[in-house]
């Protein structure tokens, strides 16, 4: 438990799915605008002790970082020049990054790596394209088209191996699956951009979004005319949602209003609004949140206020 | 996305996520504004397992012996407390899952079947269990603790708890002999020590003198003084309707007491100067710099903030933390010096974070020595005076101070958010509590809610 102090301000915090305690935080300068980026790698002890394990500079700012779901040492990191670095903390820090993938041609804000399919990544970016990779090839599996506006969000279906989300600036949701051609679903969710998506982990169907209007809301994606639930908060952009991977209701979200809340999406106060919490440690935009699948209850939060946080949800963040 | 300067085009797309352009064109359409409560102030870390407080009230606290509930017993004291925290939330009272009450010199047994009593009066069903607890002058505080941390560990959702003391009618004594081999442990022997002697101790032993104490005296006197003039207490207090019996003629007479009677606004250091030491020849704690004698009860509702919530309740004070920590029995006043940073401690704070203090005057040289010890800024601490003046009913002085305490937390609406109540005790403790202010604005208002109107912010009412 604790809070990391980043020398950029922070984007995006993931737990690594072998080890406890251990979180890839990826930063950029001056608010990710302008300026160099840089991708650590910590370790926070049950006792609150925080250990560097690694840091990486890049020349652009790092919008996201996911670990590897097949080796416990690598990470990739997504770029504000569209690259995505692929790094490994088993190698000394000369040899870092691994290796560089460069095809978007604009910022590429987001990573996420298959858990089932585990050679596969995704990466979306600000090109309205979603690329698939693995590491055994050099250069992009297949690129996904048909949004008109930014990609800001890629989320795999934890229970469909081939299909996965994509939230995009032009106000829709596409699911899209590896072995169809054109997206499956084309949802307008919102009438505003959509910054963010996510898979609920114990019902393939159902998906959480989350947009500029300030509302997340709760899509069953075989009834997509209405949405199931609307939950309006946050006093701006919803910037990251993230369905728990221990619980099915439990939903956690993140925002430009600074707070980090925890919704229980079965209970009727969250309709009017009311999260279970809302943690208020920010004291810039929160924009990246994770839950830990190795110890149930742990949560992380990645803020521009160049920290990311590690705490209990069933408590506060202290440091 | 077009192709613009890398910087200024990423500041375009964040400036949109804050200030969105709709980008269907089709026509308006409407959106549902969750602007809220927005501003910064009103950002607080808030759960709904966290224990609030809904209603804090007390008796008016009156002289022991002398004053207008010297003849009013404990039960006719909480059952007036218990009806107008139940009247004033309109809570039903089955639904309370137990009842503390703090209660220092009442005979044991009988003190707690007295509040059982006063429960029955009060409307309450013998379905709902009450205790007493005895942590002698923190009792009050005590009381209120345990029912946080019992709601807390989901025993129940509303407790109600509460202090009371009838100083007119038990009086400081020790039945039976003392153990002789508490000779062989001075812990022990400071645990024999009248008060007042501890109190000189602390004098003595941090050089207080009498000027400053007596100074001490006034300041709590006049801003007592001054409260009780505003109004200030008007809140917080619920008359009793009770009865005084002459001493002499034995004739009992209804009254209505409503006014606390141990505040002395024209108290003056030249009439202080005049009182004798009390305790110790040539001592410097007096009858004057020392906390009074005093009857009252006071009581608080306290439950979920999901529970407030359902019923649609305010919010008066969120509890925080607690904290009870043991010191040297022979100087016992400096307790709170050592349970405030504590109490702050583990309500993940520090002590420039806390805008109000109760800290319970039992005597000048300990509440000064405390406040000079944690460095505390003077204003802060009994804005509306202290036991000095306003008398220190043992038992209830805990819920009594938070009941004092959340009513100005409240009035200062956004200048304060985080108060601390705390306490020396008898034989070498000392207690704190910290509260943080509910943050409702007012309950009062002319306008009503039109149900479906989702257009404007959550502020407005229309």
């Amino acid at each position: 438990m604790g809070r990391c102090r980043t020398a950029f301000n922070a984007y995006s915090v993931k737990f690594s799915p072998f080890f406890e305690g251990r979180i890839a935080v990826a930063t950029a300068q001056n608010f990710g605008i302008i300026g160099n980026g840089k991708q650590y790698v910590f370790e926070v002890t049950p006792h609150g002790a925080i250990i560097e394990v690694a840091q990486y500079d890049t020349l652009d700012g790092l919008y996201d970082c996911a670990w590897s779901e097949a080796n416990e040492n690598v990470l990739v990191a997504s770029s504000g020049d569209g690259s995505i670095k692929v790094y490994d903390t088993a190698l000394p820090p000369a040899a870092n990054p691994v290796r560089s993938f460069k095809e978007h041609r604009h910022e590429c804000c987001s990573v996420a790596w298959n858990t089932s399919k585990r050679d596969l990544f995704l990466s979306s970016s600000w090109d309205d394209t979603i690329k698939l990779w693995t590491l055994q090839a050099p250069a992009s599996l297949r690129t996904f088209a048909g949004h008109t506006y930014c990609v800001y969000h890629v989320a795999w279906n934890p229970q469909q191996p081939e299909v996965f989300l994509s939230a995009s600036g032009d106000t829709t949701v596409r699911v899209w699956d590896l072995r169809q051609p054109a997206p499956t679903l084309v949802l307008p969710a919102h009438g505003f951009e959509i910054l963010t998506a996510d898979w609920c982990k114990y019902n393939d169907c159902l998906l959480a979004t989350g947009s500029v209007d300030k509302s997340i809301k709760l899509w069953d994606v075989r009834v997509p005319n209405r949405e199931l639930l609307m939950m309006m908060g946050h006093s701006y952009a919803v910037r990251r949602v993230l369905f728990s991977p221990h619980s099915e209701s439990l939903l956690l979200s993140c925002s430009y209003d600074m707070t980090v809340k925890l919704w229980d999406t079965a209970s009727p106060q969250a309709a009017q609004g009311l999260p279970l919490r809302s943690w208020d440690h920010h004291t810039e935009f929160a924009v990246g949140i994770d839950f830990s699948t190795l110890r149930e209850g742990l949560i992380a939060s990645a803020g521009w206020d160049e920290s990311a946080w590690v705490w209990d949800q069933r408590g506060f963040p202290s440091l | 996305m077009e192709s613009t300067s890398s910087a200024q085009g990423r500041l375009s797309v964040l400036a949109k996520h804050i200030c969105p352009v709709p980008t269907d064109v089709q026509g308006l359409s409407l959106q549902g504004c969750s602007a809220g409560d927005s501003a910064a102030y009103e950002r607080r870390n808030i759960a709904d397992d966290d224990v609030v407080i809904v209603a804090a009230l007390r008796t008016p606290l009156t002289k022991a012996r002398r004053g207008g509930l010297k003849d009013t017993d404990a039960v006719d004291l909480l059952a007036t407390v218990f009806k107008a925290v139940l009247d004033r939330t309109g809570v039903e009272p089955q639904a309370i899952g137990d009842i503390v009450i703090g209660s220092v010199l009442g005979p044991s047994s009988q003190r707690a079947n007295e509040c059982r009593i006063a429960s029955f009066f009060a409307g309450i069903p013998e379905t709902v269990p009450v205790r007493t607890v005895n942590r002698q002058c923190s009792s009050g505080l005590q009381a209120i603790a345990d029912v946080a941390a019992a709601i807390r560990a989901g025993f129940y959702t509303i407790g109600l708890a509460g202090g009371v003391e009838t100083m007119s009618l038990n009086p400081m004594a020790w039945e039976g002999g003392i153990n002789p081999r508490v000779e062989s442990f001075p812990g022990a022997q400071g645990c024999m020590m009248p008060m007042g002697v501890t109190s000189e101790n602390v004098a003595a032993k941090f050089g207080i003198d009498r000027k400053s104490q007596d100074e001490f005296a006034v300041r709590s006197h006049r801003k007592a003084a001054a409260a009780k003039a505003a109004g200030k207490f008007k809140e917080e207090i619920v008359p009793v309707s009770t009865k005084v019996k002459d001493p002499k003629t034995g004739a009992e007479t209804p009254v209505i007491i409503s006014e606390d009677d141990g505040v002395r606004g024209s108290t003056t250091m030249e009439s202080l100067g005049a009182l004798k030491p009390a305790f110790k020849k040539n001592g410097t704690t007096t009858a004057g710099n020392s906390s009074q004698v005093t009857d009252g009860a006071a009581v608080a509702l306290m439950m979920t903030r999901a529970e407030a919530r359902r019923r649609g309740l305010p919010v008066l004070g969120v509890f925080r933390s607690f904290a009870a920590v043991g010191v040297d029995p022979s100087i016992m006043g400096v307790g709170p010096a050592v349970a405030i940073p504590e109490a702050v401690a583990r309500a993940g704070l520090a002590l420039d974070d806390i805008d109000v203090y109760e800290i319970n005057e039992a005597f000048a040289s300990q509440a000064s020595y405390c406040i000079g010890k944690l460095g505390l800024d003077e204003n802060k601490v009994n804005p509306n005076g202290g036991a000095i003046a306003l008398g220190h009913p043992l038992g209830a002085t805990g819920a009594r101070c938070t009941a004092t305490l959340l009513h100005e937390l409240r009035r200062r609406g956004r200048g304060a958010r985080f108060g601390v109540v705390s306490m020396c005790i008898g034989s070498g403790m000392g207690a704190a509590a910290v509260f943080e202010a509910g943050g409702e604005v007012d309950k009062f208002t002319t306008a009503h809610a039109v149900p479906g109107q989702v257009l404007l912010s959550k502020d407005a009412i229309v």
